[in-house]
C-alpha cells in the first residue's frame, strides 16, 4: 500500500474545474515528477492536499483520510510543503526561519517560555544545534548567518531556508513547489545537487515536486505525472511520458497523430 | 561600565532638569541640549558605535543603571505632585503599550480598542469595590480578567475578518464601550463611578505621603513605585514571550498566514493568545489607573485614548520591548512639558505616526532579530562534523 494516495481528488472554482479526478500517489522514498503546462492545476493540487481549498475526493495518507482537516492538522500528520513564490518571514533570522519548520515538535509552550526559562531554552539550544545541520547540509556559510534577516540572502539561499523549513518538520511526505523558479541556469544546478542530498540524507522521506525545468525533473524523479486543465493525462518513467503525444501537444500545440496516448 | 552609567546619568539629569525647569527658555534649553546631544550622538558613527558597542556589553550594568535612577526620580521630582504623576503616567503606558505590542507588534492583530480594554479593567474595579464592597486588591485582581475575557468573547466574531476590517471592529468595540458607559445606569452614566477606595500595602495607604530614607515624598510617589513595578513585571514577561518559542510563532503568523498554517500552526489558538495576553496587560494597566485617581468615567476611555496607545508602539517600534519603555517615556511626558500646544496633542500625534512611518516605519528603536536570550554567536550551533561535511557535498 502506498504511503500516500489520492483518488478522484477534484477542486472547483465556480464553474473552473482546477483539478479533475485526479488519482495519484507515492511510494515511502519514491521522488515523484509532477509536469504540465501553466494553469495546469499543479499547485491547486498541492493546496488541496496541504488544505488550503477545500476539495472533493479522497486523499489517503500513512492509511487514514485527509479531508475535512485544517491545514496545521494536515502538517502534524507528516506533510511539509514550500511555496513557488518565497514564503518566508525575510524580516525574521535564518534560524527563526528554520525552527518554525519545528513547530509541531515543540513541547514548550507559553508557561515554560514566562516561567520555566531553563527548559524552553534547552529545547532552542537542541533546535538551533538541529537546524544548523540542515542548514549546512546544503551550505556551511547559512549557519554562520543564522542571525541574519533571511531578507538579506540571495534567492537560492532563500529556497534553501524555505526548503529547511520544511524538513525540519521530519515530514514523512514533502511537497516542493517549483524549487527551481527565478533561479539562473548555475543556480539550478546547485539546486539539483541540494535535493540529491535530501534524497540521500533521508532515503525515507518521500517526495513530489513540481517543476518546469525537465533537466531537474529527470535528474530528481524516476516517475513523472502530467497534468493538463486539471487532469492527469500521463504516468511513468520521465523518457515514456516525454514520448507521450498528448504530453507533447500540451507543451507544444497541437502535431500529428494525436493517438495511442500513454494514460495510465 | 562606567561609561555606560555616566551616559545614563547625564541623560537623567538632563531629563530631570528639563522636567523641573519653571521658564519657558530654561525648558528650551535644556530640550535643546538633549536634542543636539541625541543628535550629535546618532550623526557620529564614531560616537554612536561606542555608545551602543558600551550598552551592549554592559547590558547588566546598564539595566542595573537604570533602575537605580528609575527609584531615585521621586526623590528629584519631589517638589512637584504633578511630575511625579505623569511620570507615573508614562509607566502605565509602558504597560499599556507592551500588551498592545503583543498583539499589533508580535502577532499583527490590530486593536484600536485599547481604551476600551483598559477602561473594561478600570470599570471592573470601580464596580466591584464601589457597587459590590469587594476588597480593593481583589477587584484589583480581577479588572485585567475582565477585559482579557471580554477580549476573548469578542474575538470569536472577529476571528474570520483581518487587516483594515479587523481595525474597523475594534474601532466600532470601542465607541459602543464609551456609549454604554455613559448610557448606562449602574455604570453611573456620565458621571461614571466616584470615591473607589485606594490599595493598602501591609498598612499603608496609597494615598499618604511616604517617607524614604527621611525624606518625605509626596504621595503620588506611592502609586509611581506601584507602576514601575507593574511596568517591569509586564515589561519582563514581554521580554520572555516574545525571546520564545511562542514569540516565533506569533511572528511568523504576522508575516505569512499561510506559511505559518503550513508549518503547523494553529492561526486561531495563536491569534487568540495574543489577543488575550495584550488585553490582560492593558486591563490591568486600566483597572491600575482607576485606583490610583480613584474615579473613572468614559471620557478617560475615549477613542483618542486608543489613538494615544496605538502612536506609543508605532513611535517605539512595532515588536520592540525597548522602543514601547522609550515611546511611551517620550510620548506621554513631552505634551505635558508643552501644555501650551495641549489643544493641538492628538494633531501632534498624528503627525509623529505620519512621520515615522514614511522615515523611520520601524520605529525610534526598531526590533532586532530574536536571539532567545542566549547571546551565542550563530556559528556555535554548527557541529563541527556536520558543518565539515556540508561544505564537502555543497560548494
Amino acid at each position: 500500500m502506498s504511503l500516500f494516495a489520492t483518488r478522484g481528488l477534484t477542486v472547483r472554482f465556480g464553474g473552473l474545474t482546477a483539478v479533475d479526478h485526479v488519482d495519484a500517489g507515492v511510494e515511502e522514498g519514491e521522488t515523484l515528477g509532477l509536469i504540465g503546462p501553466n494553469g495546469s492545476g499543479k499547485t491547486t493540487f498541492f493546496n488541496a492536499v496541504t488544505g488550503l481549498v477545500p476539495a472533493t475526493g479522497e486523499v489517503v495518507f500513512r492509511g487514514a483520510p485527509l479531508p475535512g482537516l485544517e491545514p496545521h492538522q494536515i502538517c502534524r500528520r507528516g506533510i511539509a510543503r514550500t511555496f513557488q513564490a518565497s514564503r518566508l518571514c525575510l524580516g525574521l533570522s535564518v534560524f527563526d526561519n528554520v525552527l518554525i519548520g519545528m513547530h509541531t515538535h515543540v513541547r514548550c509552550g507559553l508557561l515554560e517560555a514566562l516561567f520555566r526559562r531553563a527548559r524552553m531554552l534547552s529545547e532552542v539550544r537542541q533546535a538551533l544545534k538541529q537546524a544548523a545541520h540542515l542548514l549546512s547540509l546544503f551550505n556551511a556559510d547559512l549557519v554562520d548567518r543564522g542571525f541574519d534577516p533571511v531578507g538579506a540572502l540571495p534567492q537560492i539561499d532563500r529556497r534553501r531556508v524555505e526548503i529547511c523549513r520544511a524538513l525540519a518538520a521530519q515530514p514523512r511526505l514533502l511537497l516542493l513547489d517549483e524549487p527551481s523558479a527565478g533561479m539562473s541556469p548555475e543556480e539550478t544546478v546547485e539546486l539539483m545537487k541540494d535535493l540529491q542530498i535530501v534524497r540521500e540524507e533521508m532515503p525515507g522521506l518521500s517526495i513530489i515536486i513540481i517543476e518546469h525545468d525537465m533537466f531537474v525533473i529527470e535528474g530528481v524523479s524516476r516517475r513523472v505525472v502530467a497534468f493538463n486543465y486539471g487532469r492527469k493525462i500521463a504516468e511513468g518513467t520521465f523518457a515514456e511520458v516525454a514520448r507521450n503525444e498528448e504530453v507533447r501537444e500540451a507543451y507544444l500545440g497541437r502535431g500529428s497523430g494525436t493517438e495511442g496516448s500513454a494514460r495510465a | 561600565m562606567i561609561g555606560v552609567w555616566a551616559v545614563e546619568l547625564g541623560l537623567f539629569v538632563l531629563v530631570v532638569a528639563a522636567l523641573l525647569a519653571e521658564r519657558p527658555i530654561a525648558v528650551g534649553l535644556t530640550v535643546a541640549a538633549i536634542g543636539i546631544l541625541l543628535l550629535a550622538a546618532r550623526t557620529s558613527p564614531r560616537l554612536w558605535g561606542w555608545v551602543a558597542t558600551a550598552f551592549r556589553t554592559h547590558r547588566a550594568a546598564a539595566l542595573a543603571g537604570a533602575a537605580v535612577l528609575a527609584l531615585a526620580l521621586p526623590f528629584f521630582l519631589r517638589a512637584s505632585p504633578y511630575w511625579t504623576f505623569v511620570a507615573t503616567m508614562a509607566l502605565i503606558y509602558v504597560t499599556i503599550g507592551q500588551g498592545l505590542n503583543v498583539q499589533m507588534g508580535t502577532a499583527g492583530v490590530i486593536n484600536l480598542a485599547g481604551a476600551a480594554f483598559a477602561g473594561l479593567g478600570g470599570y471592573t474595579v470601580g464596580l466591584l469595590t464601589v457597587r459590590l464592597g469587594f476588597a480593593p486588591w481583589l477587584a484589583f485582581a480581577i479588572g485585567p480578567l475582565v477585559a482579557m475575557v471580554v477580549g476573548a468573547l469578542l474575538f470569536i466574531p472577529i476571528l474570520k475578518v483581518r487587516g483594515h476590517y479587523l481595525a474597523l471592529v475594534t474601532i466600532a468595540f470601542g465607541f459602543i464601550f464609551n456609549i454604554l458607559m455613559n448610557n448606562l445606569e449602574f455604570t453611573g452614566g456620565p458621571q461614571g463611578i466616584k470615591n473607589i477606595p485606594t490599595l493598602r500595602l501591609f498598612g499603608h495607604a496609597f494615598t499618604t505621603a511616604p517617607t524614604l530614607f527621611g525624606v518625605t515624598l509626596p504621595s503620588h510617589a506611592n502609586f509611581y513605585y506601584a507602576a514601575l513595578a507593574m511596568a517591569a513585571l509586564v515589561t519582563w514577561l514581554a521580554w520572555r514571550l516574545y525571546n520564545s518559542w511562542v514569540g516565533l510563532t506569533l511572528n511568523t503568523l504576522r508575516d505569512d498566514e499561510i506559511a505559518a498554517k503550513c508549518s503547523g500552526v494553529s492561526v486561531t489558538r495563536h491569534k487568540l493568545l495574543a489577543f488575550s495576553i495584550g488585553n490582560l496587560f492593558v486591563g490591568l494597566a486600566g483597572a491600575f489607573y482607576a485606583v490610583m485617581v480613584g474615579f473613572v468615567s468614559p471620557p478617560d476611555f475615549d477613542f483618542g485614548y486608543s489613538l494615544v496607545m496605538l502612536s506609543v508602539v508605532i513611535l517605539g517600534g512595532l515588536d520592540s520591548i525597548p522602543g514601547v519603555v522609550l515611546g511611551a517615556c517620550l510620548l506621554i511626558p513631552l505634551p505635558e512639558r508643552f501644555r501650551m500646544l495641549h489643544e493641538y496633542r492628538l494633531l501632534l500625534y498624528g503627525a509623529a505616526i505620519v512621520l515615522m512611518l514614511l522615515f523611520r516605519p520601524r520605529g525610534l528603536w526598531p526590533a532586532g532579530v530574536r536571539r532567545y536570550g542566549l547571546g551565542s554567536p550563530a556559528g556555535s550551533f554548527g557541529a563541527a562534523g556536520t558543518r565539515a561535511e556540508g561544505v564537502g557535498v555543497s560548494r
